[in-house]
């Protein structure tokens, strides 16, 4: 599996998805929906597919001696490996506003969604809808992006629409805990987040999986 | 037999691979001729397992391609003259990511190859032209020690010096003792290098043959190889 990553961060990324990492830090704008860095994150992402597809990459990959699974396993592993590198930068942002900015005013006026441990887990949530509708809407043909990153949109800013609302609701307040209030209920639903990506992301790659074998390149 | 293709059958809306069958030896150059839209590409692609057959099998080594596809594609080099991969990234790039995944791969080889076919590595595919691709793709396949070879229109793009150079390559490939399988639609590369003729026309194989008795069974007196299939064809053309 080590060779696979290595060819799709070699080979088929695009540079964008690794320039995108960075967005994890609009944790760190105060006032601003913060879950757009995630989506911002998957767009980079994107690219790498859109790559895929004009390097004829998954042809060349069912030509080296790899099982057709495991073409499909490698994007995974590789989209995996950018949505954490951004879930740590997102965790450093979080520490930061926690504890060295904890007294900055313009964190605690926050007029939408604070960045705290809940932000991170509805990343996760995001990352795990990125990888559920586009890479595996991606492998049902192995070269259509754009009808999967459509829905994917679509799906993607309701939800975001939704975790930024929530707090609204009377009794869930604690979701947009400051600083290291509610640590323990944040922190809880940071593992739920994670839980709903890994869910979402082995079931579409068991599926995903089972739709690219189906194909004729 | 290096390679087995049994019955090979692919139903597509407007074109049908049928019965397809033929064997590959080690040491002997098959040509794979027909023309376009004959069903060449397609029956390389049932052989690189990359189309799913409505019926008929592939074996290579003995060993079935679909229950052993790893082993076996260690052991078989593609290289095709139609199409270019990672276009924008550096020949060395592209070949140091392509060595990890054989255990089998002459980096020697590679060197010699790369140098024969005045590769350099520092450029990009989209830098090379046609002909230099198909160069590419072959020192890739020629550089981990494959058995067979199956290439799909090697010559296509090719100017006749290197395409003379190329076939001069087949012929040494095959005195190491690999069998090389090459589809095209230039007869004239047939007729200067192949040991074995596998013609195919509207999806089925007409002729698979050694070239000696596909001249006597089917050529004229006094009639080239490549006059004997453009009447062949005409033939099917009029059925």
């Amino acid at each position: 599996m080590n060779n696979i990553l290595r060819k799709e961060m070699k080979l088929s990324a695009s540079v964008l998805s690794y320039l995108f990492i960075p967005f994890g830090l609009m944790f760190l704008i105060p006032n601003y929906p913060v879950l757009c860095g995630a989506f911002f994150v998957t767009l980079g992402i994107f690219q790498s597919f859109q790559n895929t597809r004009e390097t004829n990459d998954i042809v060349f990959s069912a030509l080296l001696p790899i099982a057709k699974k495991d073409i499909v396993k490698g994007k995974y592993l590789f989209v995996c490996v950018i949505e954490g590198a951004a879930a740590l930068i997102m965790t450093a942002a979080v520490i930061i506003r926690m504890t060295i900015l904890e007294k900055a005013e313009i964190y605690i006026n926050n007029t939408l969604m604070n960045a705290n441990f809940f932000a991170i887990a509805c990343a996760f949530v995001i990352f795990g809808l990125f990888n559920a509708i586009f890479v595996g809407g991606f492998f049902r043909t192995a070269y259509k992006t754009g009808v999967p990153f459509v829905i994917y949109t679509v799906s993607v800013f309701p939800a975001i629409f939704v975790a930024e609302s929530i707090r609204h609701i009377p009794g869930l307040e604690g979701v947009n805990a400051f600083g290291t209030d509610k640590i323990i209920l944040q922190i809880l639903l940071l593992i739920c987040g994670i839980a709903v990506f890994l869910i979402l992301t082995l079931t579409s790659l068991k599926f995903a999986c089972k739709n690219f074998e189906k194909i004729d390149l | 037999m290096i390679a087995e293709i049994k019955g090979i059958c692919k139903k597509y809306p407007s074109f049908e691979l049928k019965d397809v069958s033929f064997g590959l030896e080690k040491g002997r150059i098959a040509g794979f001729i027909g023309r376009n839209g004959a069903g060449k590409t397609t029956t390389v692609k049932a052989m690189l397992n990359l189309i799913h057959t409505d019926g008929g099998s592939v074996e290579f080594f003995g060993l079935p391609l679909k229950e052993n596809e790893k082993e076996i594609k260690i052991r078989t080099g593609y290289s095709s003259g139609t199409v270019s991969w990672y276009p924008r990234k550096k020949i060395k790039d592209i070949a140091d990511t392509v060595k990890r995944f054989y255990d089998t791969w002459d980096e020697e080889a590679y060197r010699r190859y790369t140098q024969l076919f005045e590769l350099d590595e520092n450029k990009t595919p989209t830098e090379l032209s046609e002909g230099m691709k198909v160069k590419l793709n072959l020192a890739l396949a020629l550089s981990h020690k494959a058995e067979i070879l199956i290439l799909d229109e090697p010559t296509s793009g090719l100017d006749p010096f290197s395409r003379n150079e190329l076939l001069e390559t087949f012929r040494e490939l095959k005195n190491d003792g690999a069998a090389v399988f090459f589809s095209t639609h230039i007869i004239s590369d047939i007729e200067k290098c192949a040991d074995d003729i596998i013609y195919i026309s509207k999806g089925r194989i007409a002729a698979a043959t050694a070239k000696e008795d596909f001249i006597k069974k089917y050529s004229a007196e006094g009639e080239s190889i490549e006059d004997t299939l453009l009447r062949l064809e005409g033939g099917a053309g009029n059925e």
